[in-house]
């Protein structure tokens, strides 16, 4: 009797409260044309219901449970691919990829620096969760739950390795990314990240032609470079790969000891197993060597800040108050135009030029600090990247590299090794290691 | 039928090629369909710029209106079903990339395994030797790259000069000629020189203790060289929107009382105005300022007073912050509605669009800025007023309301006082309530009182609403504030300020109270003049006309000269009873109430500036 009472009090207390919504509608309807006008569609998802959104956090959870559960428990890739394929449909094309933890790194960057932004609860959830995963079990976010990791792994066909420099000297690309994301959203200018998502218009079927283009050539190489844009280019994969490093419960190649067979190498279409290594050359050069650029680190950042300094003013040129100054300034007959729509909007707020100046400068200054925080990131991000160049540790089996595995367990059905029996088995893997 | 694991992968590199195939030709055609729907952009349409240039020169031309309709019509079903075609194209290119992948896939994994990375050749060390080296050589390049366009860049935002720093240009050049035509007046004491007509309540109310402050400050001001106007001149002349004081008393004496503006009897001059306003003009000794304005153009016109040549125009444009698009005014109150104001170096004007522009008395430039658009339905309408070396804008928008005091010589902001305001369209009067001198402004829902000098409120009543156009009156120790579908109400200032009387039974829409010798009138825009005893509110007379007021009374020469919308100038003694001395015609309509000069009068009519004398 009690729950039916419950049930009535739910639906009186639901039908209260949807009734003045529903006549609101009904009052106010959409204005129609008689011409047969349509409304355009919005370039930007509608507003999501709150509800809706914690759903979208639980989905999250559950997928990057299920990878990480696949990825050390079933060791299985195709349980891994087909989540994956799960991920790309609902966070990608349902959910036009919109929230995304790639993005959210501009919501908490905003949050840090402006105190009147308040972040969506929902948005840091999306930034921790899968960097609380990653502190555990490694990069399960990119084997399965990311959708514009998932797009590219479906296209990996014929992936080749590329030249241990060429990585090195690419990699580099997320950490600048990473930098100026924060830049541009600790300054208000951007969500860079965003405007430049090349597979974002592809879920939502709007994209603009050249993002259309750029979207397609991500792909086209990735039929060849495995995932170019997770690899050479995800600022959040920076992130990720900090946690994974530490990682606890890290995908491994075999799932008992590594019998050497080298089937695994050529595997992995991201270059990210380590081989057994042993120190070469000589040991005072190589010892020399890493004292040198262990020295030359602050310098490396000296350098870097100092020209991140410099580089501020064509790098404010990006924000929108500081352009349009710019342009006032430069061209004053903008003014009088009446096609052009920035200055035209900006003329019409009642805000003076001076104002305006006044503000450009403001964010300008905050560029010059910015600036000289993101060189020097860069400089200690080269310099670290020279020191572990220089390092030997001694290695005896195939390991994932921890910070770059993206843990998709292709290598996993490679190894011969099966837990059961602990050893070789030829029949399972079907290969021949010899 | 039975299909052999090799016919499978046949089919499949067959579906595999066709699908590929088929995305190649969605991927031309949606490239080509981008590019033509690129060139019929209903916005970018040079088509239909033309005929909305040729629609400018010919407004009325229906045909031609139908005409745009039908091609801006036409080409927006262009557009949107070229982003239809674009839409769809992009779903099948999708689906033929899926298909094309899933054949490739299914291909491939018939294929036997042996390592899916196409693998190059490895030396951990020399690897590492060579990933160092370029890791140097990039990231040294890219500092390099960084610090060389940030060198070339050019930051014209430090090349940029404020206005403020143009402003002290002005103020050396408003020095200098201050010292050499020695213009800094001193103060004298007003009540000692005034005419024996002025209304005894005034010439009582004129404190000693206010004559000596200003004596003091002019001292002041001499030494740093900003020009104050002594009352005397002020009163000599008129260069506020309703007298000196901005409270409808003309102190001039010699004034005319009949004319006939169609006749041309007594009509001095008349000039046309180059662009339409409904400002009220002033007059500084032989020149007589007033704006027009339109959707084109913001223009100042001085005139000469004995002549009514037209000596100078100046354009308030190429204003920082001056908004390239008009806001939406009303035609009854347009563009210019503001009266100016001068203290004999120099005048202001202001402007619907909020653009503010000082001049010096030949029409030069000293200094203008823009206070930001007026959020105004109508449009802007209060007028300036100046108080020592400061000019006053009452300046209530939708979005609340501000009382901001500029440096008359610089334009520099000396105070801003936010007003717990709604909109109004009235303006500043000043008031010396015997031991200090109030502006007083009204609006909806106050009345209040400012220090002129410090901005600072000193009271305030609530005793207003809706849109408030009538200025406030003060005579007799009291203010009087009225507005349509509000109150008319008698305010005793001071800190704690009372409503010693208020009526209802007549109330102005736009026109202002005038108070003068113990009588208070009001105007009504439905034609009824009303008069009421200050003291008690006691309606002492009440008349009726055909045409109804907006132009405020004003008083002059013991008489009180009104006009009324159709031009008809009402002038009656300023008294408890009612005394009809004469009633002129303009022989135009009007809305702007009579500005004094020695000997003259000046009426603003629609189209037209008369100046009427003997």
């Amino acid at each position: 009797m009690k729950q039916v009472s419950k049930y009535i009090f739910s639906l009186i207390g639901f039908v209260t409260v949807s009734l003045p919504v529903w006549a609101q509608q009904q009052r106010f309807p959409k204005p129609e044309f008689e011409t047969g006008y349509q409304q355009p569609q919005p370039t930007v998802p509608d507003p999501r219901m709150l509800l809706m959104e914690y759903v979208d956090v639980f989905v999250l959870l559950v997928v990057l449970l299920l990878i990480s559960w696949f990825a050390l428990k079933k060791r299985s890739r195709s349980g891994i691919f087909w989540t994956s394929v799960f991920s790309l449909l609902y966070f990608g094309f349902y959910r036009e990829g919109c929230i995304c933890s790639v993005g959210s790194i501009q919501n908490v960057a905003l949050a840090i620096f402006d105190p009147t932004y308040t972040i969506p609860l929902t948005a840091l959830l999306f930034f921790l969760i899968p960097l609380v995963f990653a502190l555990f079990t490694g990069r399960t976010f990119c084997a399965g739950a990311c959708p514009l990791g998932a797009i590219q792994d479906i296209v990996i066909l014929k992936p080749m390795e590329l030249p241990k420099w060429l990585q090195k000297v690419l990699g580099f690309i997320p950490y600048l990314y990473l930098g100026l994301a924060v830049l541009y959203a600790a300054t208000k200018s951007e969500f860079i990240i965003c405007r430049y998502d090349p597979f974002v218009g592809i879920f939502r079927f709007d994209a603009e032609f050249q993002m259309f283009v750029l979207g397609g050539l991500f792909l086209l190489i990735g039929i060849f470079v495995a995932r170019p844009y997770c690899r050479f280019f995800c600022p959040y994969g920076v992130l990720l790969g900090w946690m994974s490093k530490f990682s606890s419960k890290h995908l491994t190649i075999t799932p008992a000891e590594c019998i050497q067979c080298k089937l695994c190498v050529p595997s992995c279409p991201f270059g990210a197993i380590d081989e057994p290594i042993v120190e070469q050359g000589n040991r005072r050069k190589n010892v020399n060597r890493l004292i040198t650029y262990v020295m030359l680190l602050p310098v490396w950042a000296l350098i870097g800040g100092f020209a991140g300094s410099l580089v501020h003013v064509p790098l404010s040129k990006f924000n929108s108050n500081v352009y349009l100054a710019e342009q006032i300034i430069e061209h004053p007959e903008l003014k009088n135009d009446p096609d052009n729509i920035d200055v035209r909007t900006f003329m019409t707020s009642g805000k003076t030029v001076d104002q305006l100046v006044e503000e450009a400068q403001q964010i300008r200054s905050q560029f010059y600090v910015g600036s000289w925080i993101l060189g020097a990131f860069l400089g200690l991000v080269i310099g670290f990247s020279l020191i572990k160049l220089s390092t030997f540790r001694k290695r005896n089996d195939y390991v994932p590299d921890k910070v770059n595995c993206l843990s998709c367990g292709r290598c996993m059905d490679y190894c011969p090794v099966k837990k059961e029996n602990s050893g070789f088995n030829p029949e399972v893997s079907g290969q021949n290691p010899n | 039928m039975n299909l052999q694991p090799n016919d499978k992968i046949n089919i499949a590199r067959k579906i595999a090629w066709l699908a590929a195939g088929f995305s190649v030709i969605i991927c031309v055609l949606l490239i080509v369909n981008f590019i033509q729907s690129k060139s019929v952009n209903p916005i970018e349409s040079e088509t239909l710029k033309a005929l909305v240039e040729r629609l400018k020169s010919d407004p009325q031309n229906e045909a031609l209106i139908n005409e745009i309709r039908a091609f801006d019509l036409l080409a927006r079903k262009a557009y949107f079903t070229s982003q239809w075609q674009l839409r769809t194209g992009g779903y099948l290119l999708l689906l033929g990339i899926i298909v094309t992948i899933l054949s490739v896939r299914y291909v491939l994994s018939n294929k036997p395994k042996f390592g899916e990375l196409e693998e190059i050749e490895k030396e951990p060390y020399l690897d590492s030797v060579l990933a160092r080296k370029w890791i140097i050589y990039v990231g040294g390049s890219l500092f390099v790259l960084a610090s060389v366009s940030g060198i070339l860049s050019y930051n014209s935002l430090n090349a940029y000069q404020f206005s403020k720093s143009e402003v002290k240009t002005d103020e050396v050049v408003v020095e200098t000629a201050q010292t050499s035509e020695e213009k800094i007046v001193e103060e004298t004491t007003a009540a000692a020189t005034q005419e024996n007509i002025v209304p005894e309540e005034i010439m009582k109310a004129e404190p000693k203790t206010v004559a000596e402050e200003v004596k003091t400050e002019t001292a002041a001001k001499t030494e740093s060289s900003v020009f104050v106007a002594s009352q005397k001149d002020l009163r000599a002349n008129y260069p506020f929107f309703r007298g000196a004081e901005g409270n409808g008393i003309a102190w001039q004496t010699n004034v005319p009382t009949q004319w006939d503006g169609a006749a041309g009897t007594n009509i001095l001059w008349k000039a046309k105005f180059p662009k339409r306003g409904f400002s009220s003009p002033i007059v500084w000794k032989n020149k007589v300022f007033i704006t027009g304005a339109d959707n084109a153009g913001r223009e100042v016109y001085c005139y000469d007073l004995n002549s009514g040549k037209l000596l100078w125009t100046a354009l308030a444009d190429n204003i920082p912050g001056s908004p390239s698009k008009m806001p939406s005014v009303t035609a009854d109150t347009g563009f210019a509605a503001s009266t100016m104001a001068t203290n004999g170096n120099s005048v202001f004007a202001i402007f619907a669009t909020g653009d503010l522009l000082a001049l010096d008395m030949d029409g030069k430039r000293l200094w203008a800025k823009n206070l930001g658009v007026p959020d105004n339905h109508y449009g802007h309408s209060s007028s300036l007023i100046i108080y020592k070396d400061k000019l006053l804008i009452q300046y209530d928008t939708n979005k609340g309301g501000k009382l901001i005091a500029l440096s008359t010589a610089s334009g520099a902001e000396m105070w801003t006082t936010v007003r717990k305001s709604k909109i109004s369209w009235s303006s500043p009067v000043l008031v010396n309530t015997g031991n200090r001198m109030e502006l007083i402004l009204t609006t909806d829902p106050n009345v209040d009182s400012y220090d002129p000098e410090t901005g600072k409120e000193l009271w305030s009543v609530k005793c207003l609403m809706g849109e408030v156009g009538p200025s406030a009156a003060y005579s007799d120790g009291l203010v009087f504030a009225a507005n349509e579908y509000a109150t008319f109400a008698a305010i005793k200032p001071g800190s704690t300020p009372e409503i010693v009387w208020q009526t209802d039974e007549f109330l102005p829409e736009v026109a202002s109270p005038l108070a003068v010798n113990g009588v208070v009138i009001i105007a009504t825009s439905y034609g009824t003049v009303a008069a009421f005893d200050t003291a008690d509110g006691t309606l002492l007379w009440e008349q009726e006309h055909s045409d109804g007021f907006y132009a405020s009374p004003v008083y002059a020469a013991g008489n009180v000269y009104l006009i009324d919308m159709a031009g008809v100038c009402h002038i009656f003694k300023a008294g408890r009873e009612f005394q009809l001395v004469a009633e002129p015609a303009l022989g135009e309509k009007t809305v702007c109430a009579p500005v004094f000069a020695d000997g003259k009068i000046l009426i603003r009519g629609f189209d037209n500036l008369y100046c009427i004398g003997k």
